[in-house]
This record gives structure tokens, C-alpha cells and sequence, in this order.
């Protein structure tokens, strides 16, 4: 499926600044699962940007600027086809070894109740991929997504840009235990369940197709590792495996580690002015 | 007691009254009272002296250090923030055998926790073989994500190490610590030599000893060895530091000074396109080596602290892009980590193919429930040291503690057992020590400093520290500890 995406974002840097830097993971990489076609960001200093590989195989941008003006625009752009794997991403090159996502992090040590039923599972001769598709209804059974309030489309705006770049802070984290959660909630508590059961699982950023009564979102969802397969996505705020409607950005830990802007000077919630994904 | 102010009668009997009070192996004196060689001429030297001479120049040596400024902060002290580390006069000898022996040891170790840290960083073929616990190394905090295959140049991540040694008996040395992060008092050994030239210049003509002096130019070579590959021309060295409060100021600054680098605090550096710049009065200048005195957590608050304050915003994306080099590599701490350092044979092994030349102190594990009774039913013979500790804070020296933390202790590790790692208590070595009533037996330990760029390069020697009170093995100076000058003779 062909999808053009449009993301416009504003990062207020603050005024009367000398300098300014930023630190981008903003750009997909074609794989199984996608080919990116086109891509392209605007923002002021983008030339000189230094770009290359983070710890997870992401392509990161290091943006500079001096006497920047107190609001930054970024503007991203691109078109990228999807493929249909049924989720499997696969094994790709220049990735780090799986077992680093085995590290637990102050966001993903998810309480017993996730994972706790499974805890047997694997030794006693469960395939892996059942086991990670059980551990994805059981955080959708623990979960509401918070679709409705966050991600209306009338909320296009500020109330958009909390689920986008704030994953860094508190209030979008929340505890698992909440009722209702958002995308990287969901994508947290799996994560930390099947690391629990000592499968690796990893964060993934990207965008999410608008479809029906849905809006398109910049959205967060896992991936867990199976030997013979590679990496495998699940979505489990929308409890599915990622096909053609999902656009992968970058991976990490957790959401502390992948934002899609980190800046220092340190800012809020960069606010989206408008995002499009559409499938063309 | 063997006192330079009394009337001496025979060695012999002074040896025997100086080892009185010293059960451990003493590298002056053997048990029977005789001198080991390493030893000879100075204790022809020391008899040689007149009364108060030592005294003398021990009141010479706190002047010269004072004039030369020479100090440290005590951190948690309230009165005075700079303190003087007192030297002593007589200096630790090594003989050329027995260093051969040493640096073999210590080469050894050092090759193979780069070759780990490679590969804890890349492939982690260590953990699945299964030869160290995957879990201690990837749910360690020392252990830095963001390192994941980073290539740093020459493939080396520690580049400056202070082994920490202590000696048992004639050829038994253990290592406590390897110290691969950042460690410091490089400065002291070569104050201490120069202080000594100064002092006792006929003892130097009556030995052969080793050059200290060449460690800056070694220290400056080995950081232009690891410039970025695809740099031209001489590297520019920056030494980063956290600035004049830290406790070790004063050595970032001497070594840049000697170095002839540019000494820089965080705001002194930026980031653009990708490069490095420190700021001068001729405008930018590029850099590409940062030997850097500031903890990892506070290197680039845009990838790890944003609160720092001490680092270089994208500094650590600068590093990623292959376009500046930091000395050491962040993430070089879970090589010694006090855990991981019970596995260390293991990794000499894994990757050199070789048994371990050096030993390491038995250690016990807490969360073992076996070994933790037995921690607890002896702790009064046993070290008990924090996991993520330095510097002597946070530890309990069985033998000389009191009842009372005794128990504070086993409190903290039956609260958390993860946190402490147990071991015997050694009995140090000792050396010939200037004291009040004369000279005794002290235990001393040591740190030789370690070199890895083109080639390894350890100073022969380096820095000897002494417990100066009576019986304690503590050779910290922020618990009281002195130094002393370390000579490795040649043949």
C-alpha cells in the first residue's frame, strides 16, 4: 500500500537563544515491511545536519542552530510503500543483537499481572508466536486505548502533540495499571511482559494510516524476537500485528529512548500543526 | 621501634623490632630480620642518615607540596574542602623482575577487558556462551545502551587505566579494582617523583630507577593514536572538566598542562554539523580527541542528563558520527564494575585463550543464600564493599570495624544483597614508613597507570598509597591515607 505522509511540527525552543540543538528520529529505512520512495524534512540547519546510526540502527539526525527564532519549524514528508508480512520485520542487517532487548527499564517492568499467567509457558512447550499473541489480548483485556480522548480527530492540535515527543515525560508514561492507556502504555506493558518471560521486545515508533473513524496518528507499538523469524510486530493498543497501515520510524528500549525529538534546550511537547497519512 | 633518632644497634635487632609489629610480608624486611635486595641500598642509605634527617624532609616535602599546590577535596568534610595528602619520604621499591612480572599481569587484564567491552558491545559472544550471566551484564546500570556498535577508534574503549594491586607475599599479587572509567592520581605519582628528586637526589644516584616523567608525553601520544580514522593532520586534545570544585581539578589541569592540551569545561566546547569546536580567541577550533574528566551520565544532556550542566549538548552524536573521539569511551564501566569484576578470569580466558596472570580476591556473593550465611556468621573477618562504591566510602573493614556497624551492615545487605560484594581481608603488604616515633611497617597498596592506543604503555611503577595509621588497611586518602614515591628499578 502506498502511503503519503505529511507531519508539520513546532518545537518551541524558547527566545533569545545563542544556540539550539536537536536530535532527530524522524526517518524510516525500507526493510520487509516498507520501502520508503521519498523522504524529506525541512527545519532551519538541516543542511548541515550530521546523520547516521544510533545503538539501535535507527538513521538519526544531529540538527544545529544558532540564534534560532523561539519556534522551530520541522516539516516532514515522504512517501512509503507497505507490505504485508503479517508483521515480521524479520532480521535486518546492522541491527544490534536481539538480547540487548532484554534489558528491563524503569518503563517496562510491567506488574506481575501481565505476565504472570504466562510465566510457564515457554518450558512447557508453548511456541513462541501463540505465547506473544496471548501476552497481546492480555494487555488489551488489562487496557482501555484511549483512542476517544486522545486522538479525536477534533483534537488535532495540542492535544495530538501529548502522544507525540512527550514520551519522554511522566504524564503520557502513566503506570500500566490505569485504566485507560495510550499507544506507548500498551507498547510498555507488553514489552515488559515479554521480557519478563525472557523474550527480547523492543519499542517502535511510526505512523499509523487514518482508516474509517480512525485519524491518522504518529503512533508506538512492539516488536518481539523469534528465532526463526526475526523480529515480529504487535500492536497491541490495537490488538493486531502490523500490516500494510503501519510506517515504521525508529525502535529503542522504550520510549525514553526513540523519541522523535529530543532538544536542548529541553522543551514541552513539540505541537503538531498537522499530520496527515494517507494511503494514496 | 627502628627510630633514626636513637642509637641504632645492630640492624638486625632494629629490623626485628621494626617487623614486631607487622605479621604480613614486608617488602624492606625479611621475617628472619635480613633485607630483601630490591632493599639494599636503602637501608645502607637510611643508616647513613643523622637523626631528624627524615623529619627534616618530611617538613621539606609538605612546603614543597604546599608551594607546588598539590591538594584534594574531601567531600563530606566541613572543615577544610582542600586537604594535603601526606607523602612519605621513603620510597616503595620494585625490583626489575618483579615489575616484568607485574605489567605482564596487568597488559594481560587490560587487553582483555577492551576485547570484552568490544563485545559487549557488539555481538556479545560472552554471554552466549554462556561464560558471564547475560543478565548481569544487560540489567547493569554501568552497562550503556547507547554504546551498541559503536565502532571507537583502534577498536579501544578504555584508553587510561589504574590497575588497583595489592601484594600478599613475594609473588603474590591480587588485583582489587581495574579502575577502566576514569581513573585519577596520576598526578601524585609524578609529584611524588618529582618531590623526591628534590629531597634525596644521592638516594636516586645510588639506584637505577625508571622514568616516570615521560607519562604525559605517552598520555599525548597514546590520545593522537586514537583520533578519528578519517582525521588529517595533528589531532587537536581537549581535556574536558567538570571544573575547580571537582575533587581532582587540580590534575585536569596539570595534565593538560603538561600535555600542552587546551583544559575546557563544557561551555567551552559546541557542537556543530555533526563536529566538535572549542571556543578561542582566534574563533573555533576543531577537536578530536576529548580526554574527559566528566562521568557519563553528564557528557551530553541531549543523549543522557538533560539536568547536566558540565557536558557539550550533542556531544555524544558528534562521537556516533565518528567525528571526535572520547577518552575513555562512555560505557566502559561495566568492565569494572565490582559484579563483573568476579568474572574477570573467566574473560581473560574467553578471549585471550590464556589463564590469568594476575589474581583476583575471592569474592562472595551475596544473593546467594549459602554464601550469604557465611558472610554474615564471619563478617567481622570479611571487607564488605558497595557495588557501585569508590573511593572508600561505603565500606566496612571487618577486622578494625565496631560492633555497632558490624550490624548497620549486615542490616544494608540482608536488605540488599545485590549491592554488596564480600571478601576476605588481606593482609597487605608493607613498607618501611616514616612515622612519629621513627619507622614502621605500614600496609601499602598500589596503582599502576595503564596506556592503550597504539601500543599499551604502563609507567613503571605508580602510585603507592599507605594506610599511615597503625594496623589499617585502608589506603584511601579521603580515609587517611597517604603516598609514597613508587621505584622500579632498572637492571
Amino acid at each position: 500500500m502506498k502511503i503519503e505522509i505529511r507531519h508539520h511540527l513546532r518545537v518551541a525552543i524558547g527566545p533569545d537563544l545563542t544556540r539550539a540543538i536537536e536530535h532527530l528520529l524522524l526517518t524510516p529505512q525500507s526493510g520487509t515491511t516498507q520501502t520508503v520512495d521519498a523522504w524529506s524534512i525541512e527545519m532551519p540547519g538541516f543542511a548541515e545536519a550530521a546523520r547516521f546510526k544510533d545503538a539501535y540502527g535507527n538513521v538519526a539526525h544531529l540538527v544545529c542552530q544558532t540564534h534560532p527564532e523561539p519556534e522551530l519549524s520541522v516539516l516532514v514528508a515522504g512517501s512509503v510503500e507497505t507490505h504485508d508480512t503479517h508483521g515480521v520485520v524479520g532480521k535486518p542487517d546492522g541491527a544490534p543483537v536481539p538480547t540487548l532487548y532484554k534489558r528491563q527499564t524503569a518503563l517496562t517492568r510491567s506488574p506481575v499481572t501481565v505476565h504472570g499467567k504466562f510465566r510457564h509457558a515457554e518450558r512447557s512447550g508453548q511456541a513462541r508466536i501463540p505465547l506473544l499473541h496471548q501476552i497481546m489480548e492480555r494487555v488489551g483485556e488489562l487496557y482501555r486505548f484511549g483512542l476517544a480522548e486522545d486522538d479525536a480527530p477534533e483534537a488535532e492540535g495540542p492535544s495530538q502533540s501529548q502522544t507525540m515527543g512527550t514520551m519522554t515525560q511522566s504524564q503520557t508514561m502513566g503506570t500500566p495499571a490505569r485504566p485507560e492507556g495510550k499507544a506507548e502504555d500498551f507498547a510498555h506493558a507488553f514489552i515488559g511482559a515479554a521480557r519478563a518471560l525472557d523474550i527480547p521486545a523492543r519499542f517502535v515508533t511510526g505512523y499509523l494510516a487514518a482508516e474509517d473513524d480512525r485519524p491518522a496518528v504518529f503512533h508506538a507499538w512492539a516488536e518481539a524476537w523469534d528465532d526463526a523469524l526475526g523480529w515480529i510486530g504487535f500492536d497491541a493498543a490495537l490488538g493486531l500485528c502490523p500490516a500494510e497501515r503501519h510506517v515504521r520510524v525508529a525502535v529503542g528500549l522504550d520510549a525514553a529512548t526513540c523519541p522523535p525529538i529530543r532538544t536542548v534546550p529541553a522543551t514541552g511537547a513539540p505541537e503538531v500543526l498537522a499530520l496527515s497519512v494517507t494511503p494514496a | 621501634m627502628c627510630s633514626n633518632g636513637n642509637a641504632v644497634g645492630s640492624a638486625a635487632n632494629a629490623a626485628q623490632e621494626y617487623m614486631s609489629d607487622s605479621a604480613p610480608f614486608d617488602e624492606m624486611y625479611n621475617a628472619d630480620g635480613s633485607v630483601r635486595d630490591p632493599y639494599l641500598e636503602l637501608d645502607a642509605w637510611l643508616k647513613e642518615q643523622p637523626a631528624q634527617a627524615l623529619k627534616l624532609m618530611s617538613a621539606d616535602a609538605e612546603g614543597l607540596f604546599r608551594r607546588l599546590g598539590i591538594t584534594f577535596a574531601v567531600y563530606g568534610s566541613n572543615e577544610s574542602t582542600e586537604r594535603l595528602i601526606p607523602f612519605d619520604i621513603i620510597p616503595r621499591i620494585i625490583s626489575a623482575a618483579e615489575w616484568r612480572r607485574l605489567s605482564k599481569g596487568i597488559e594481560q587484564r587490560v587487553r582483555a577487558l577492551n576485547a570484552f567491552l568490544h563485545d559487549i558491545y557488539h555481538r556479545q559472544e560472552i554471554l552466549k556462551a554462556g561464560r558471564v550471566p547475560e543478565a548481569l551484564i544487560l540489567q547493569n546500570s554501568a552497562f550503556c545502551p547507547e554504546m551498541m556498535g559503536l565502532d571507537p577508534a583502534k577498536g579501544i574503549y578504555s584508553h587510561i587505566i589504574g590497575v588497583d594491586i595489592v601484594r600478599v607475599g613475594p609473588n603474590d599479587f591480587y588485583v582489587l579494582e581495574d579502575n577502566v572509567r576514569t581513573p585519577s592520581g596520576v598526578s601524585y605519582m609524578l609529584e611524588n617523583r618529582e618531590a623526591m628528586l628534590h629531597l634525596a637526589p644521592d638516594l636516586f644516584q645510588r639506584h637505577k630507577v625508571a622514568p616516570v616523567e615521560t607519562y604525559a608525553e605517552n598520555l599525548r601520544r597514546t590520545l593522537e593514536s586514537v583520533a578519528p580514522e578519517n582525521r588529517q593532520g595533528a589531532p587537536t586534545i581537549a581535556v574536558l572538566t567538570p571544573g575547580i570544585y571537582n575533587s581532582a581539578y587540580f590534575e585536569h589541569s596539570f595534565l593538560a598542562d603538561q600535555m600542552g592540551a587546551q583544559l575546557c569545561e563544557g561551555p567551552d566546547l559546541f557542537v556543530e554539523g555533526g563536529k566538535v569546536y572549542m571556543r578561542t580567541t582566534t574563533g573555533p577550533e576543531r577537536v578530536d580527541v576529548i580526554y574527559r574528566r566528566i562521568d557519563d551520565d553528564f557528557i551530553d544532556p541531549l543523549t543522557f542528563r538533560p539536568d547536566s550542566l558540565l557536558g557539550v549538548p550533542g556531544l555524544f552524536d558528534a562521537y556516533r558520527a565518528g567525528n571526535v573521539t572520547l577518552v575513555n569511551a562512555p560505557g566502559t564501566g561495566i568492565a569494572d564494575d565490582k559484579a563483573v569484576y568476579t568474572y574477570v578470569p573467566e574473560i581473560i580466558e574467553f578471549y585471550l585463550g590464556e589463564k590469568p596472570l594476575l589474581n583476583n580476591v575471592p569474592t562472595y556473593n551475596c544473593t546467594d543464600e549459602e554464601q550469604r550465611n557465611y558472610v554474615l556468621a564471619n563478617i567481622e573477618e570479611l571487607v564488605v564493599k558497595e557495588v557501585h562504591g569508590s573511593g572508600g566510602y561505603g565500606m566496612l573493614v571487618g577486622p578494625t570495624s565496631t560492633k555497632a556497624m558490624r550490624e548497620e551492615f549486615k542490616r544494608r545487605i540482608l536488605a540488599r544483597p545485590d549491592n554488596y560484594i564480600v571478601q576476605p581481608t588481606l593482609a597487605l603488604s608493607t613498607c618501611p614508613t616514616s612515622v612519629k616515633a621513627g619507622i614502621a611497617p605500614r600496609h601499602v597498596d598500589l596503582r599502576p597507570y595503564v596506556l592503550v592506543g597504539d601500543k599499551i604503555r604502563i609507567t613503571p611503577g605508580g602510585l603507592t598509597r599507605v594506610a599511615l595509621k597503625k594496623g589499617s588497611l585502608v589506603v584511601n586518602s579521603s580515609q587517611g591515607g597517604g603516598t609514597k614515591d613508587t621505584w622500579v628499578l632498572e637492571e
